[in-house]
């Protein structure tokens, strides 16, 4: 991998490019012994912040410093200096495999980490805590003019057959400029041989290609899209919530999952407070905070209920295809494969682009 | 005895030795097998893997180029979630895509197709299993070489090396087992016999002597044969002991009677002319008597097998020269004819002097006794010899060997001890010579002969 094209892929994955924030939980003076625990994470402090008051909660003596930042940043910070951070957060998951595969992580051992499911965790090295579908957002002038649509098969159906009618009002991530859009494509051209009969009636259907989650919800929201393809279903379903016109779909046939992945390195400066932090994100009580206070999708399986893997697996059952945390994840980062695949898809999704004007 | 001295150790310890030996070889054996097949049946992954990932190499843009299968690197981990690493070089060992700029094999290529190459490496503080492919590309004009190298930790590979050889170990472990406790049954068995010797012989009064009977193996019963002679040679012993007592105490008791018949008789005089008889005739009894227990003594002592008295080197014919001057006197006096006839040079031997001289007043003296008229000394140096001639009746062949034994008369009713041949046959065993008995050389008389063994140097 030669580094400037890991940067621009990085650069790409901004999913909500925000400036660099920081929380800063004090220890308190009353509890013993205070132990220091730093956090570098790219995780939004909205989905950020109810973590950590209850883990604060829970062990008052951490001084916890929490540093949000874009993947970018934090894969960069990372390498400069492997041992700045107890704690690594990111929902950028090629590179958060390649940093463990590296050797770059250490394990946890402990009772909780040992009870997480196997498919969502790496080596006891990288622990997978949430469960993020990538859905599309449909709104209801679409589904009044032209029905439901449920499934990827319905959405092929569509654009065949309203392709000139739609022209310009589908919106879905660049794969050229978006890294999750791209590992997106990825991952989906791996399921199936008729995602490219996708790509190529979305560029007949002229399809508008942004960068990042946040453009397309915002398209949307004012009605200049009337379904977007491919968003990240924890960003979504604040926008649903706020703007009924709009429709979150699962797609029931097959639905990406993507999962943000946490591992301590291998340097920790404070290795007992990160294995504490990560035993609590692990734990019950941790993953029920994600599932009632925010819309990561908690992943614990004694848990149920609304903002659960469980809950979101009843409801769309076997068409759910979390991204495997594997050596495949390592394709993603190749170089010569990147281009490949983005050749293919600028070759698919022009194709059959009638002629402009 | 040490406590380490045991048959029952020096089995155990020469059999269980080489057997934890032999043990300790098969672990490790096992151990490298386990280990060979793990990487051989691994190896088929970096094989398919780094196959996968060729047929998707290849020429574009004027430069190789991969679109890489993720199936490859998926295949290349298993349960084990093993680290994965993946490179493409070209022909000139550039790197052209990858996750790790792996080290290159300096091992040559094959004959034929693509050369697979497997080794372990040390790859950044981890240690790796690494496939080389060479391979090159099936255009139809371009034949552009290439490389593809794959690798991941071993994990997996010593999981499976663990699991054969945990399965091997518990069939070796079972094994020594089971030898270990057949070894000490087979050692406890084979040595019972001995035990068995060994509690009859203290289990035996320790006065009899009589021969030991009882089963036992081949080994042991040539032991308990030889144990048996010895007892045999020792009852042989004992008999002749009490014999001889028997017969010294008889040959003591009668001279005795006889004085104490004579005092008795010499009391009931008063004449002193009869007591004088009486008393000279006890002097030359009690003389007699007194020989006699100088030569049941001398007999016991030289019978003594613990009796080793030092050995001085001699000449024979000094030695009859003076045995000839002692009696020469008394030889006289009886008109016997006393001679010696020396060889021309010394007759060296390793003897002893007052034991040797014992023999020939022993043979002049019965010599004399038996009616010899003429006795002759001889000595001889080569073989060495000294021999007494006499021209009396002679002893028939038939009881030669007869006269040796002590008590044992020639004549009966003699007035000899009986013990003169039994004491020279002594002497010379003592001296490592034979004792011969002939006939004289005129076809009558006697001649007793003390042929020594050749002088050693």
């Amino acid at each position: 991998m030669t580094r400037p094209l890991l940067w621009l892929l990085l650069g790409l994955w901004s999913l909500a490019a925000t400036a660099e924030e920081t929380l800063h939980y004090p220890a308190d003076p009353e509890a013993e012994p205070a132990q220091p625990l730093i956090i570098h994470a790219a995780l939004d402090l909205p989905h950020a912040r109810p973590l950590l008051e209850a883990f604060h909660r829970h062990h008052p003596n951490i001084e916890l410093t929490y540093r949000n930042l874009t993947t970018l940043e934090l894969h960069q910070h990372f390498l400069d200096a492997p041992d700045a951070a107890d704690v690594v957060l990111s929902s950028a998951m090629p590179w958060q495999y390649h940093l463990a595969n590296d050797g770059h992580a250490q394990p946890l051992e402990s009772d909780v980490a040992r009870r997480w499911p196997a498919w969502a965790q790496w080596r006891g090295e990288l622990f997978a805590f949430t469960f993020e579908p990538i859905v599309m957002v449909v709104h209801r002038d679409l589904i009044e003019r032209f029905g439901e649509v449920r499934s990827h098969g319905d959405l092929l159906e569509l654009l065949s057959d309203h392709a000139d009618a739609l022209a310009g009002r589908i919106v879905t991530y660049d794969p050229v400029r978006s890294g999750a859009g791209y590992t997106y494509a990825i991952e989906e051209s791996r399921l199936s041989p008729r995602y490219w009969d996708l790509v190529s009636s979305l560029g007949r259907a002229r399809t508008v290609l942004t960068g990042t989650t946040g453009e397309m919800l915002s398209g949307l929201e004012e009605g200049r899209y009337l379904l977007g393809y491919n968003l990240l279903g924890s960003y979504v379903r604040d926008a649903v919530a706020n703007h009924p016109q709009l429709v979150m779909v699962v797609p029931d046939d097959y639905a990406l999952v993507t999962q943000r992945l946490a591992f301590i390195p291998r340097l920790a400066p404070h290795p007992e407070s990160a294995a504490l932090f990560m035993d609590y994100l692990l734990s019950e009580a941790g993953q029920r905070v994600i599932a009632e206070q925010t819309h990561l999708g908690a992943m614990h399986p004694a848990l149920s209920g609304p903002g659960t893997a469980g809950a979101l697996r009843d409801e769309v059952g076997d068409a759910l295809r979390p991204i495997a945390i594997g050596p495949g994840l390592l394709a993603t980062l190749d170089r010569l494969k990147r281009e490949a695949l983005l050749a293919r898809w600028r070759r698919e999704f022009q194709r059959e682009v009638p002629a402009l004007r | 005895m040490k406590r380490g001295d045991s048959l029952y150790r020096r089995l155990l310890a020469w059999l269980l030795l080489p057997l934890l030996a032999l043990g300790g070889l098969m672990v490790f054996q096992a151990w490298v097998d386990a280990r060979h097949t793990a990487d051989r049946a691994f190896d088929r992954l970096l094989e398919a893997a780094s196959l996968a990932i060729a047929e998707q190499v290849q020429w574009q843009d004027d430069r190789l180029w991969l679109d890489l299968p993720p199936a490859a690197l998926d295949m290349l981990a298993t349960d084990a979630e093993e680290r994965v690493f993946y490179s493409l070089v070209d022909r000139d060992g550039r790197f052209i895509t990858g996750n790790a700029e792996l080290p290159g094999d300096e091992r040559g290529d094959s004959e034929s197709g693509d050369t697979l190459l497997y080794r372990n490496v040390e790859w950044q503080g981890m240690t790796l299993r690494q496939g080389v492919r060479r391979s090159r590309l099936e255009d139809w004009r371009l034949r552009e070489r290439f490389e593809i190298r794959v690798a991941h930790s071993r994990e997996g590979r010593d999981a499976l090396t663990h699991e054969l050889l945990r399965a091997n170990l518990a069939y070796i472990l079972a094994m020594a087992l089971v030898a270990v406790v057949v070894l000490l049954v087979a050692i406890r068995s084979a040595l019972r016999p001995l035990t068995r010797l060994r509690r009859a012989i203290r289990a035996r009064d320790p006065r009899t002597l009589a021969p030991l009977d009882l089963p036992l193996p081949r080994e042991l019963a040539e032991l308990r044969e030889t144990l048996n002679e010895l007892l045999a040679r020792m009852r042989r012993v004992r008999a002749n002991q009490e014999r001889f007592i028997g017969d010294a105490s008889h040959q003591l008791r009668t001279p005795l009677a006889g004085l104490s018949a004579r005092a008795e008789l010499a009391l009931r005089h008063d004449d002193p002319a009869r007591w004088r008889d009486a008393l000279s005739a006890m002097q030359a009894t009690s003389a007699r008597t007194a020989r006699l227990a100088m030569q049941l003594l001398s007999l016991t002592r030289l019978d003594n097998p613990e009796y080793r008295p030092e050995l001085t080197p001699l000449d024979l014919n000094d030695l009859a020269r003076q045995a000839v001057r002692d009696h020469w006197a008394g030889c006289h006096r009886q008109g016997i004819d006393l001679g010696v006839e020396c060889a021309s040079r010394p007759v060296r031997i390793q003897g002893i002097d007052w034991q040797l001289q014992e023999a020939l007043n022993n043979l002049i003296d019965n010599a004399c006794r038996y009616g010899g008229r003429r006795i002759t000394l001889r000595t001889h140096a080569r073989p060495p010899f000294l021999e007494v001639e006499d021209d009396g009746p002679g002893i028939p062949e038939s009881r030669r060997l007869l006269v040796l034994r002590p008590f044992h008369r020639g004549e009966e009713g003699g007035e000899g001890s009986g013990l003169g041949l039994a004491i020279v046959d002594s002497i010379a065993r003592a001296h490592g010579a034979r004792l011969e008995l002939t006939q004289g050389t005129d076809g009558q008389g006697l001649i007793v002969r003390l042929r020594f063994g050749e002088e050693s140097p």
